[in-house]
């Protein structure tokens, strides 16, 4: 990733099984396609190992990504995507953003629609202000449901190991998780649905660098994925 | 260019925006569904994290009429108020929440009683046309009906997902107070499959199955649509698993 101001970062995370989609431009105007200049994908287990490296026709809508990772053996259940994205500069003040269609194969949950996570870039006169994106907060329904609440942190940087704390507030109490992600590494950490007597309210991740991050919930019984979807910034 | 043009054209015809904080509802075959208001994101913002923070709530049925309007006070920064929306025949619709005090994302949650799905609502404006232009949409949009045509104010495009197992339909949001002819164009692939007209009475809302812009094949096949519309609108997506709108659902904002 260079500092290239046309330049967007997003990652995002596959798990086998699912039919994951990804698009390469969310509005399909000519013009955005356009405006696409290239775009190179790149895989990693959860310890940061590099598993492919793929440049993308930027002609194409819409990737499979179940079909690119079927494309490595000995591919881990989970694997963070990078998607470095170069525009003509032109395409501003548009905001670039890749979108994706989620769901388990054979799975009866619903299938989800997110926004992948713009980790660096994609807003020029927000590049350089290094703090604004990594702190973080999700709100969650109080009510006991049957089903598991995690956070997905994945550390794009290429050198820096990240640390990251990760809490879960309850009604008077709160739990710290820190967590160290080296480089391209990433991990699915594990929020409690209750503590103490008491149901989790809401999640907050603080962390030097900016992360990918994305907020999880499972079904209890099938682990099928009902929530995925990005945490909110305190800054703006 | 065409930001300022559009800037001028609303000026010259009398249209005001509103700022208003918008979200879908849905609770189609018994879905329980719930907005989270909070003001949490304002947790660090000095002269706007003083609560309480009391906001109107409009929610509004898929006809565009009022299903209920009230009044809500989240305490402070670390407060959440979770409110249940109510269940109608039709069943969806647009819900409107002020945000003179609030300044944090809220969000709506759909749950099917095991579980739920989330998203958040946007923070745009709604648009507020004149007697004379209402009158003068009306009037040109009898006149597109016929060729399937709309005035093509707002333009939007959008994918969508149609398999056996898993799908993602359109919920279309009319933010104007006129009707909004929305002409919807389907791509698959690069052939044009379909172009509906759909009419959304004035804060009105309506539910688009995928299944009917294309045939739903075995595998999960991506559709592009454009969306024309005479007034401002914007749209969320609806995923549906294999038993479709009779089973779990999940809401999913767009840009």
């Amino acid at each position: 990733m260079s500092s290239d101001l046309s330049a967007l970062l997003s990652a995002t995370f596959y798990e086998k099984g699912d039919n994951h989609r990804i698009e390469l431009i969310h509005q399909r105007d000519r013009a955005a396609h356009r405006r696409l200049e290239s775009l190179d994908l790149a895989l990693y287990d959860p310890e940061g190992k590099g598993l492919r490296e793929v440049p993308i026709d930027t002609r194409q809508e819409i990737l499979d990504l179940g079909a690119l990772v079927g494309t490595v053996t000995d591919a881990s259940p989970r694997v963070m995507v990078l998607l470095d994205a170069r525009y003509d500069a032109r395409i501003f003040p548009y905001r670039p953003h890749h979108y994706g269609f989620l769901h388990r194969r054979g799975s009866t949950a619903a299938a989800l629609y997110y926004a992948a996570n713009a980790v660096l870039g994609g807003v020029p006169d927000r590049i350089g202000a290094t703090g604004l994106n990594n702190f973080e907060t999700y709100i969650f329904l109080r009510r006991p449901l049957a089903e598991r609440y995690s956070v997905l942190l994945g550390n794009p940087a290429r050198f820096s190991t990240a640390e990251a704390q990760v809490t879960s507030y309850y009604a008077t109490e709160r739990v710290a998780q820190p967590v160290a992600l080296p480089p391209k590494a990433h991990v699915e950490v594990p929020l409690a649905g209750e503590h103490a007597g008491e149901r989790l309210q809401r999640v907050e991740i603080k962390a030097l660098f900016r992360l990918a991050s994305y907020v999880v919930g499972r079904r209890a019984d099938s682990g099928d994925l009902v929530l995925f979807d990005h945490l909110f910034s305190y800054h703006r | 260019m065409a930001v300022s043009l559009r800037a001028l054209a609303r000026r010259l015809l009398g249209v005001t925006r509103t700022p208003t904080y918008y979200l879908p509802w849905l609770t189609l075959n018994g879905l329980e569904c719930a907005l989270i208001l909070n003001n949490v994101e304002a947790r660090f913002k000095p002269g706007e994290n003083q609560g309480p923070f009391p906001a109107t709530v409009v929610q509004y049925d898929a006809d565009g009429s009022v299903v209920r309007e009230c009044t809500v006070s989240v305490r402070d920064t670390a407060d959440a108020v979770e409110l249940p929306l109510v269940p109608t025949s039709r069943g969806y619709g647009v819900v409107t929440v002020s945000t003179e005090h609030l300044r944090s994302d809220l969000y709506v949650t759909l749950s099917d009683g095991d579980s739920y799905t989330a998203t958040h609502g946007r923070s745009e404006f709604v648009e507020t046309y004149p007697r004379r232009v209402r009158f003068l949409l009306v009037l040109l949009g009898r006149l597109l009906e016929p060729l399937g045509r709309t005035v093509p104010a707002f333009v939007r495009d959008q994918y969508v997902y149609a398999g056996r197992d898993g799908r993602s339909h359109l919920l279309l949001l009319n933010l104007s107070n006129v009707t909004n002819r929305i002409r919807v164009v389907v791509h698959r692939d690069t052939a044009r499959a379909a172009a509906p007209l759909v009419a959304l009475p004035p804060r009105g809302a309506r539910l688009l199955d995928v299944g009917t812009l294309a045939h739903v094949d075995e595998a999960l096949t991506p559709l592009a649509l454009r969306l024309q519309g005479n007034a401002w609108f914007n749209l969320y997506l609806v995923g549906a698993g294999p038993r479709d709108l009779a089973g779990p659902l999940s809401l999913m904002h767009v840009k």
